[in-house]
């Protein structure tokens, strides 16, 4: 910054080199910092209570000056947050509560001491882990995206710059020609990371070749698939990368306008690309002549108003046109006629995010990672029923297998595995027979799925398939912007036919007339999200025809699911008569008294479920198929002594 | 603002034409050339302005007739709520999505009079204004409560027991989603995913954000809103 307070202006690549080298030598490399996590994830357990005491206590201490303190992006392990790291010996404390806050800044800032009772503790071995390489959910992955979201603080351009960054840039616009950058690129055989795996090379060309002026580039952030987040973790913790790669993007294209667009739901991610634009701008990094050259891109954030058809390409370019997000027919590709039908480049953000590390690192680099067509790392979001759930990144290519036992350190509970689901509702499941396949673009196709944006949901035992391909086509139905009338139509009918299923009224000929209208509505779609709708209840039939079975002949949920196929029982052996659930249950169906084992009123029973949630001692029980046992009325309890409850 | 200065009378004038490469004086038509600078801030001026302007559709002299800093004509109640946002966005009628957004943030919902009032001063059809609001789950057509609950119902809530919160919420508060308790104070709405899916069930109260949710621990977070 200058005397006048106004930042530097970057107007060539020297320029860029100076800034940098003046903010590294502003910065001591010894100095303590700590960093802590504000993206939501953390935000929803209680983050910025933990910044606030760190804010309070620095302040008393009167160590304000000494500590650097950084609010950082996301480290993906978000269950297990929030996170704090100490620098520099970069120790990172996990579940970090206010009341935590004066002791690590006694113990580790002050003293340099490691506080054991924070550190991560491995689920299986026991043992704490002082540095993130020491954690399996780390060690087995290859983090080049997000690898900078816990050294950045996402709303500031100094630290991206210190970084490294925008040196990508520098060397495209003034040592390549756009046709360079698009060589380089297609080289690296970079596929589009927003699920469908188009070469992202050939997109650029064909939007660079195409008649029109002007052109556009788009980041697509309408991360509208249930169960991933990983956008929005790129968005809020690391907005200059993905900046950077649209710049570059867009000088390979020619284009001059650019837009963002996020969901209105990732109130951070929307907050953070916004500051990063102004500050970019600022520095003369985007805008009118870019470092000094005569490329001049403007980019605006649109937000998207909460519509999962939306995150379609031809459907986000009508919502920033200003009208209903609609599919539009793709006999002409949005590369050649997309945005107010001029041609248009829509990207995902991972794929702009890694555009840089191309540059910067070659395509031969990149081609290293990962498998022959399957280039680079890909960030998937494992969730559902395992024991570490968060981001994780991959190289391409690497099995189920490995992803769900070795990083996800197996299931929660150790219950049995039995079914993962990958890309949303567009994607598949995947039984236990094929979980030693790699995971990329291809393989995936071929068992039924896809990768769509990454979103891996791990299900046990405990999950009632109809139930799961029920809640999909719930979902979609609700989603489907009703343009064609297969998927409008078509979905309701799935919708019905399922719910008759899971409630029991189930007839032989349903599963015929669900395969029917999922084969048609395969062929008949316009856009790419109806086209794979029956990807769930087709994999759902064609790997567990046995669950559907039972429900439609036996009446009966093997898995506890379907709430008109089960019974509510209490174990007389096991009720402590604690009274806990006869005071929460909404329709007054448990009885019972202090002194005496509870029991099911059945025909009271509306099958809530809110027993067998609360029931610490685990006496409620689920049966399906089987006849309840005689209600046992005025026993009394066996108790156990208080000494034992303890030890269980 | 681009300023010249004339050689032959000494006059100065903020130039607002298009030529690139000579300007003339309003007071003694003499012709004044464009120096390199000055030409590329005329350029980049037109280019900032460029697109918003051909897609709003309005050309610059409709556009002066409609109220602005200059020309302030007062508009009250909902039209000038609308006319203050639509200001921000410069009567971009691409803008759509945005403007109604801000306002259903700053107003809570989205009375009919307000679509009305929109498609007006944009210039676009009430069918499309409606069209926009009703498609979009953001969008609320009629009042919401002072406190507005949205229920993650996405895949991992799902699979970790959002379904049993979400009846619990409806039982306790004895509304369905997509209603408002009788005395105001609620609203329960689902959304499709929050991006919080390491920590589900989870929903979110007022922007606050609460992951883990237990049935137990409901009515105590209830309790904090009144």
């Amino acid at each position: 910054m200058n005397e006048l307070g106004t930042p530097k202006l970057v107007r060539s690549p020297k320029d860029l080199e100076n800034l940098r080298e003046e903010i590294k030598s502003e910065r001591k490399p010894n100095k303590s910092g700590i960093s802590v996590c504000v993206s939501t994830g953390c935000v929803a357990l209680d983050a910025p209570k933990v910044k606030e005491a760190f804010m309070a206590e620095l302040e008393k201490q009167g160590l304000r000056d000494q500590v650097e303190f950084k609010e950082t992006g996301c480290l993906g392990f978000c269950e297990q947050g929030p996170r704090v790291t100490i620098y520099p010996e970069e120790i990172c404390y996990f579940k970090v509560k206010p009341e935590d806050v004066p002791e690590i800044i006694s113990q580790s800032i002050v003293q340099k001491k490691v506080l054991e009772r924070l550190l991560y503790k491995d689920p299986t071995t026991g043992k704490r882990a002082k540095k993130l390489e020491d954690i399996a959910f780390y060690k087995y992955q290859q983090r080049l995206l997000l690898e900078n979201n816990a050294k950045i603080d996402p709303k500031n351009i100094e630290d991206y710059i210190a970084l490294g960054g925008y040196s990508a840039l520098a060397r495209v616009l003034f040592e390549k020609t756009p046709e360079e950058v698009v060589e380089e690129v297609k080289k690296s055989k970079l596929r589009g990371r927003g699920g469908g795996g188009f070469p992202t090379a050939l997109k650029w060309e064909t939007t660079r070749n195409a008649p029109g002026k002007p052109k556009y580039v788009i980041v697509n952030c309408d991360e509208g698939d249930p169960g991933a987040f990983m956008d929005r973790s790129l968005m809020e913790g690391n907005p200059h990368s993905v900046l950077e790669g649209l710049i570059i993007g867009a000088y390979a294209v020619g284009a001059h306008e650019g837009f963002v667009y996020v969901r209105e739901e990732y109130p951070i991610a929307v907050e953070n690309i916004g500051i990063a634009i102004k500050q970019a701008e600022e520095y003369g990094l985007l805008g009118w002549g870019i470092m000094g050259s005569s490329f001049n891109l403007r980019v605006r954030v649109h937000k998207g108003a909460g519509a999962f058809v939306s995150g379609e390409s031809s459907a986000l370019m009508t919502a920033i046109e200003g009208r209903v997000g609609e599919p539009k027919p793709k006999y002409i590709h949005t590369a050649t006629k997309g945005l107010w039908d001029k041609p248009t480049v829509l990207n995902n953000v991972k794929t702009w995010a890694t555009i840089p590390l191309i540059i910067l690192k070659g395509a031969d680099w990149f081609k290293g990672i990962g498998t022959q067509d399957n280039t680079g790392t890909m960030i998937f979001s494992l969730v559902g029923k395992v024991k570490n759930t968060g981001l994780v990144e991959v190289p391409m290519g690497m099995s189920l297998r490995d992803l769900i036992f070795k990083i996800g350190g197996g299931i929660r509970n150790d219950k049995k595995f039995k079914a993962v689901q990958i890309g949303g509702p567009s994607g598949g499941f995947i039984p236990e027979e094929h979980l030693d396949i790699p995971v990329d673009y291809d393989e995936l196709v071929r068992v039924g799925s896809m990768m769509g944006s990454g979103g891996m949901v791990v299900m046990d035992e405990d999950t009632c398939m109809v139930d799961v391909a029920k809640y999909f086509v719930d979902f979609l139905l609700e989603e489907s912007c009703g343009k064609c009338i297969p998927c409008r139509e078509g979905l309701r009918v799935l919708s019905n036919t399922l719910g008759n299923i899971c409630a029991g009224k189930g007839k032989a000929e349903d599963i015929q007339t669900t395969e029917e209208i999922a084969e048609t509505m395969k062929e008949s779609l316009l856009c790419a999200l109806g086209r794979t709708a029956a990807n769930p209840v087709l994999t759902s039939l064609k790997y567990f025809g046995e669950d559907w079975e039972q429900h439609i002949k036996e009446k009966r949920c093997k898995a506890n699911v379907c709430k008109a196929l089960i019974d509510f029982y209490i174990d007389p052996e096991k009720c402590q008569a604690c009274q806990l659930c006869l005071a929460e249950c909404p329709s007054g169906a448990i009885q019972g008294d202090k002194d005496q084992v509870h029991w099911i009123d059945q025909e009271k029973c509306i099958k809530c479920g809110t027993c067998y949630e609360i029931c610490s001692f685990h006496a409620v029980q689920k049966l399906s198929g089987e006849p309840i046992p005689p209600e046992p009325k005025g026993i009394k309890p066996n108790r156990k002594l208080k000494g034992e409850k303890k030890n269980e | 603002m681009v300023l010249f200065n004339c050689r032959h009378c000494d006059y100065k004038w903020d130039y607002q034409g298009e030529n690139e490469y000579y300007a003339t004086c309003p007071r003694c038509r003499y012709k004044v050339r464009i120096p390199e600078d000055k030409a590329e801030l005329l350029r980049k001026k037109r280019w900032m302005w460029s697109n918003a302007n051909a897609r709003s559709g309005l050309d610059t002299e409709a556009k002066t007739k409609l109220p602005s800093k200059e020309h302030p004509v007062k508009l009250l109640g909902i039209a000038g709520i609308v006319n203050r946002t639509i200001e921000d966005y410069q009567y971009d009628k691409s803008m759509l999505i945005q403007i109604l957004l801000k306002l259903q943030k700053d107003f809570g919902w989205l009375p009919m009079e307000m679509l009305v009032e929109v498609s007006k001063q944009l210039g676009i059809s009430i069918n499309q204004a409606y069209q926009v609001a009703s498609f979009y789950k953001a969008f609320s057509l009629s009042p919401r409560g002072r406190h507005l609950i949205r229920v993650c119902t996405g895949t991992s809530c799902k699979v970790r027991g959002a379904p049993t919160i979400l009846e619990k919420l409806q039982s306790s508060l004895g509304i369905d989603t997509g209603e408002v308790t009788t005395d105001g104070r609620f609203s329960l709405e689902t959304v499709n995913c929050l991006g919080g899916c390491a920590l589900g069930p989870m929903m979110i109260i007022d922007g606050e954000y609460y992951g883990n949710l237990k049935l137990l621990s409901l009515k105590r977070i209830l309790s904090k809103y009144t």
